[in-house]
């Protein structure tokens, strides 16, 4: 990619997609087709099946490209949450069971040394959630990452953790309210 | 407070629930009660917001993964399958043609190199090269970003997102030998617009771009930094 298509927004090739501009589609999916594969890799397990889903969320994206408002969220968050719902709904049709990454994933995720792999990501925000989820416990940092981004309920959590309910709750709850205080403490300092 | 609001559902009770709900994990019964109660209590729905910044942020920590050889020319197909029987506007089935025919053509390319070379990233074709943007720029503070794209036809796109104006606004380009050609004109609603027109000039030959009044007043102007 070059230097140009890189300072286009992602807004800005979104509007250029829903006007019809080939070019900025295809800009898009080098873009983006690494994270949203990778993402659902993670929840089915099954390449094959994570193709089927990334391309299944780039044709909506682009279906719905002239409707997307800006002012409600980044592009990066649509596209990815589109994934992940569209990976969540592949695992159940199939029945398949979901698989938790063991530690190591966990770890290396929230490790501040990684560098993205893509500049896209590299944002302060991301790199900032990364520090603070580094904070957290092992058991609720599982517990927050296996909801945020592979989509598991409390309940799921609670079968594939062998662990009560309540304490997958508490998990999710503790680790996320951990999450907001870190970094609504940083934004007013 | 706002617990009055709803004597069944309080800030209290709905605690437990709101990190579910920004995770998307929360069942839909009880999503909606939480929903029906945050509508209305300014705490609870601060806090949901912030939650949700946070599981979006979450979300873009997703490892990245290389798809298999082959995913772009397999998402050509399945473009030009959605474009067939599904009822959509002629210009939007056409962008679906044009961006499955590039993506072919690229993806032949790219494919090639892979087979040739046994590189995971074949290199970028000069195909891809040919947007151009500059930011539109008003007193020094962006109000949005305009786009060339080279072609036949070239396009000049706008996205405005933080405009101080509204209403109708005309699109204008600056070309290298001082010409001043008019692409069209759009609405602004609230600050806000996208619009996209082709043009008659090469795109190689616009200098800059700007949005001007009716009456002829200069709103904002992106200058390209090299020819577009």
């Amino acid at each position: 990619m070059t230097s140009d298509d890189d300072s286009v927004s992602d807004d800005a090739l979104l509007s250029s997609i829903a006007l019809g501009d080939e070019q900025a589609g295809l800009v898009f999916v080098r873009r983006y087709q690494r994270r949203l594969f990778g993402l659902a890799l993670g929840i089915v397990n099954d390449a094959g099946d994570a193709e089927d889903v990334a391309q299944e969320a780039f044709l909506r994206i682009f279906r719905h490209a002239a409707v997307f408002d800006p002012r409600r969220g980044a592009v990066s968050s649509w596209a990815l949450t589109i994934t992940r719902n569209l990976a969540i709904d592949a695992l159940r049709l199939r029945r398949g069971v979901p698989t938790n990454p063991d530690d190591r994933v966990f770890l290396e995720l929230t490790s501040t040394e990684r560098q993205p792999e893509s500049a896209a990501i590299a944002s302060h925000d991301v790199a900032r959630a990364r520090s603070a989820l580094a904070q957290l416990p092992l058991d609720q940092r599982r517990a927050v990452l296996l909801a945020a981004l592979y989509g598991r309920t409390a309940v799921q959590i609670a079968e594939s953790e062998s662990i009560p309910l309540g304490t997958a709750k508490s998990r999710i709850r503790l680790g996320m309210a951990k999450l907001r205080t870190a970094i609504v403490n940083e934004e007013a300092l | 407070m706002s617990e009055h609001i709803d004597e069944a559902v309080t800030c209290d009770a709905v605690q437990e629930d709101l990190a579910a709900i920004a995770l998307g994990i929360a069942s839909g019964r009880r999503r909606a009660e939480v929903l029906r109660h945050v509508e209305h209590c300014p705490r609870c729905s601060a806090e949901l917001e912030q939650l949700s910044i946070i599981s979006d942020t979450l979300l873009q920590l997703a490892p990245e993964v290389e798809p298999p050889i082959g995913f772009e020319l397999r998402l050509a197909a399945r473009l030009r399958e959605s474009a067939g029987p599904r009822e959509v506007s002629h210009w939007r089935r056409a962008s679906v043609w044009a961006l499955a025919a590039v993506l072919i053509v690229v993806v032949g390319l790219g494919v090639g190199s892979l087979i040739g070379t046994g590189h995971r990233n074949p290199p970028t074709p000069a195909v891809s090269s040919t947007l151009t943007s500059a930011a539109l720029i008003v007193h020094g503070s962006r109000v949005g970003e305009a786009i060339v794209s080279a072609g036949n036809p070239s396009w000049m796109y706008m996205s405005i997102d933080r405009a101080t104006w509204s209403g109708a606004v005309t699109c204008q380009v600056v070309l290298a030998d001082g010409h001043v050609e008019t692409v069209g004109r759009f609405e602004l609603t609230g600050g806000y617009g996208a619009w996209g027109a082709p043009l008659w000039a090469a795109a190689r030959d616009v200098r800059s771009a700007r949005l001007v009044t009716a009456g002829g007043v200069v709103l904002a102007t992106a200058r390209f930094a090299t020819p577009a």
